[in-house]
């Protein structure tokens, strides 16, 4: 592949940027106490809840921007952003689509995922949230008759305030980290799921989230907590508009897996990347962390990366009951001047439990990534095992690709292995797929699906079909 | 001397926050000599005495070989760049001495380096430059005079001139109440091609940086690492593997026995710079923990600003295999003694490439003793 062939991958346009038109409520930019205390009157927030925002807040003033991870990052001026921002629509909430603004139905459209379509093809519940506050929620009845809790946080907060209470922090604390903290803080929406006991869910759950208004920071929530032998699958796919600024994207996302529940998490994230000279897109610095309370438990993350600007994210297992399983599966791909830093951590506590890593990396034009990863065996955990697996393409002579994979291990019974391989695509590979007659584009094309053919095969149904379209619109001109 | 101390103090603060100095603290060291624990002993003892087994050429100052010239020089001041561990000999080392063997010579026999510590912090320092052609063995030595509580400060640069060879034999067998902070540095230059055997064994806190240089197109180098520990021992290499030339080719495989509460470190990194197209670079760390309260702490890192390349690495920890187990103890072996000879095995990856005969066995011999009295 020639360098002028990665030119013409570094000129791809945006194809999902475009600015919808919607009234916002939205606070001036700025972050102090009384901001908070705006976002949690606003939300009719418990006291208990404004205390720990507060609490979180003046924790994270103590707190230093992290410096640790293999990015450049323009300094971020916390004060030049609005912390919240809503549909004015509020008060008259639709009750069904129909109801829902037309122009929101319109931005859907143009990312090929219109809800009602998606209500008939694959029964996924959408909670669609447009901005900071939730528009539109479908399936509730559904889900409401098997038990199952699916709602904004904020509308959980109102409703089962006990739940919340005992389970909102206890994976990801306030003071974990800087983003966290500051999400902790000024937190105006995300999703809270609630599985209970023996339950599974009768369908897939989906969010879409998507960041429109200009200078507004979103800060997501999200809580799923499956009791006993409960089941489910969330999906989590993004897109925003093109535009220029950076917007500061930092959300927590917490599982809690009890005795033999599952939680499966798959997201698909491709948020504006910034123009081909690395000017605006996303930062996207995210908290993610399930923790296997209880014995068998079982926690899988999936992930597609292709979008973002910077993406500081490291979705982690703590496994403490015996048995039990985290995944992470991992697909990252970084081009013109796109960073990542991404990876995970899974933490061995309790005895025979396992993880499995497979983590690929993409990097074409002046993208860099990063592979950062943590496993951790306590002493504890006997007969622990971890496999990871972790590879990276590169694509182009002026992009990077970086492992750092952590590996402390405390008991003598455990059983790691860890494996790492770095290259171009194999010229032999494409030559044996031209000389039967493939251009070097599709050759190319099936090799990287190939390459990502682990991941892909564990993504839901949906969004496999959706990773594999953004892979092919990602490296359009790149090769060929 | 007051502002050396603070210095050091002050460098010695920061490592409690670099992430270098993650897993090695050196609490030992003030445990063993006090807060400043840096303080030169009053005498370097230059005891360079050759081990009677060997037919090797000392490079003290009995050194008769006319191909080699020896020096010794005051220590150059500044160079901030380096690691702790060369900036804090840099600073108490009076002394450098430099040696160089002259170019296109082939010494049959190997080069001898004994270093020691006597009691108190002791500093050696050494540049060594391998002319043009020439290939040789050098055998590095560090063991204890007296058992009195001591650290031996070592640096060691060695610069491989187009084509030279060189095979490299770091053992370490200090007592146990002898600390060791090693600091290597290769510079390779076109076609070079180093070999390294670095075995742990001695000593309470151990630290080696090691930073390899492949500067100009088609130098190799080719790392063999092993740890054997017990008892409350902490070995870490630190290797720095920069890929700044074309055509280069990197190999690192480590090996780690961990008993007793002992503590090993691995770190690699592997940088290929822009332009250093063709680079092939392999690293692998395998790890066997036999005891409950020993820990290891591996990282292979990789960083890669180049996209023709051919990379890997992989690292491993596990247990000695309960199948091979039965399998021995079913042909009458004892427990112990098929723990043994699948430790040994573990360990002579590494040990079987030692092609000097008495040392070889020597380090097989030691590597027993401390298997059957761990």
């Amino acid at each position: 592949m020639s360098n002028q062939e990665a030119e013409q991958f570094a000129n791809r346009e945006y194809d999902a940027g475009f600015v919808t038109d919607i009234a916002q409520d939205t606070l001036p930019p700025g972050l102090d106490e009384s901001v908070i205390r705006f976002i949690s009157a606003k939300k009719e927030e418990p006291d208990w809840l404004t205390a720990w925002r507060l609490e979180a807040f003046r924790h994270w003033q103590t707190m230093a921007t992290p410096d640790w991870a293999h990015l450049r990052i323009d300094p971020i001026d916390y004060q030049a952003i609005s912390y919240f921002s809503a549909p004015k629509s509020k008060d008259d909430a639709p009750k069904s689509l129909d109801e829902v603004d037309p122009k929101l139905l319109e931005t859907y459209a143009k990312l090929g995922i219109p809800l009602r379509e998606q209500e008939a093809l694959a029964g996924v519940a959408v909670d669609a949230v447009f901005d900071s506050v939730s528009v539109a929620t479908t399936f509730k009845e559904k889900l409401k008759e098997a038990g199952v809790i699916f709602c904004p946080i904020s509308e959980a907060v109102r409703d089962y305030p006990e739940l919340v209470r005992q389970y909102l922090g206890s994976v990801v604390p306030p003071g974990d980290n800087f983003f966290a903290a500051l999400n902790s803080a000024v937190f105006t929406d995300g999703s809270f799921v609630f599985i209970p006991k023996g339950v599974r869910c009768p369908m897939e759950l989906s969010t879409y989230f998507r960041i429109n208004a200009s200078n507004t920071g979103q800060f997501e929530r999200t809580l799923i907590v499956a009791e006993e032998a409960a089941y489910v699958s969330y999906l989590e796919g993004c897109t925003a508009p093109m535009r220029d600024e950076n917007q500061l994207h930092a959300a927590v996302v917490e599982l809690v897996a009890l005795e033999d529940a599952q939680i499966k998490y798959a997201t698909v994230q491709n948020w504006y990347p910034g123009d081909e000279h690395g000017v605006g897109g996303i930062y996207n610095f995210v908290t993610k962390r399930g923790d296997c309370r209880g014995d068998r438990a079982r926690i899988s993350w999936t992930q597609v990366e292709t979008g973002s600007a910077i993406t500081w994210k490291y979705p982690s297992c703590l496994l403490r009951g015996d048995d039990s399983v985290g995944e992470f599966f991992s697909v990252a791909l970084t081009s013109n001047y796109q960073q990542a830093d991404t990876g995970t951590k899974m933490i061995h506590l309790g005895k025979r439990t396992r993880s499995t890593i497979v983590s690929k990396g993409i990097a074409a034009g002046h993208g860099d990534q990063s592979y950062r990863g943590l496993v951790k065996i306590g002493k504890g955990a006997d007969g622990a095992r971890n496999h990871t697996q972790c590879d990276s393409l590169l694509l182009g002579d002026r992009c990077g690709a970086h492992t750092f994979p952590y590996i402390e291990c405390s008991n003598p019974t455990a059983t790691l292995e860890h494996e790492a391989t770095t290259s171009k695509i194999n010229e032999d590979q494409l030559f044996y797929c031209q000389q039967r007659g493939l251009s070097e584009e599709d050759a190319i094309h099936m090799i990287v699906n190939g390459f990502c053919k682990d991941v892909f095969d564990v993504l839901p149904m949906e969004f496999a079909v959706e990773a594999n379209r953004l892979m092919e619109v990602s490296l359009e001109g790149a090769v060929g | 001397m007051t502002d050396t101390h603070d210095t050091v103090a002050a460098m010695v603060a920061a490592l409690s926050r670099h992430e270098a100095w993650r897993y090695t603290k050196l609490s030992p060291l003030v445990a063993a000599l006090g807060a400043e624990w840096w303080q030169p002993a009053d005498q370097v003892a230059d005891s360079h005495t050759p081990a009677p087994e060997f037919d090797a050429i000392p490079l003290d100052g009995t050194c008769d070989l006319p191909a080699i010239s020896r020096q010794r020089q005051a220590t150059p001041e500044g160079g901030h760049d380096a690691p702790f561990t060369a900036q804090l000999n840099r600073l108490f080392a009076r002394q450098t001495t430099a040696i160089r063997l002259t170019d296109g010579s082939h010494p049959e026999q190997p080069l001898l380096l004994i270093q020691r510590a006597d009691g108190g912090a002791c500093y050696h320092r050494h540049t060594l430059e391998i002319g043009a052609q020439s290939a040789v063995t050098l055998i590095e030595l560090f063991d204890s005079g007296r058992s009195e509580a001591a650290l031996c400060s070592s640096h060691l640069q060695i610069t491989l001139q187009p084509g030279a060879r060189l095979t490299h034999y770091r053992i370490q067998q200090q007592a146990a109440s002898h600390h060791h902070l090693g600091s290597l540095q290769i510079e390779q230059q076109r076609d070079s091609h180093y070999r390294l055997h670095a075995i742990e064994l001695g000593g309470g806190l151990s630290r080696l940086d090691l930073t390899i240089h492949l500067q100009q197109p088609g130098a190799e180098c080719d790392l063999n690492g092993l740890f054997v520990l017990a008892g409350t021992q902490h070995a870490d290499h630190h290797l720095t593997i920069d890929h700044a030339a074309p055509h280069c080719r990197s190999r690192a495989e480590y090996r780690t026995v961990l008993d007793g509460r002992s503590h090993g470190v691995f770190n690699g990194k592997v940088v290929v710079q822009p332009g250093a197209i063709r680079t092939d670079s392999a690293q692998h760390s395998a790890n066997l923990l036999l005891s409950k309260r020993a820990q290891i702490d591996t990282k292979p890192e990789l960083e890669i600003y180049n996209d023709d390349v051919q990379c890997a690495h992989g690292a491993t920890v596990g247990q000695l295999d309960d199948e091979q187990l039965f399998y021995l103890r079913s042909r009458g072996v004892s427990e112990d003694g098929a723990r043994t000879m699948l430790i040994t095995a573990f360990a002579e990856a590494v040990i079987m490439g030692i092609r000097h005969d008495p040392l070889r066995q020597r380090v097989e011999q030691a590597v027993l003793s401390k298997l059957n009295n761990g």
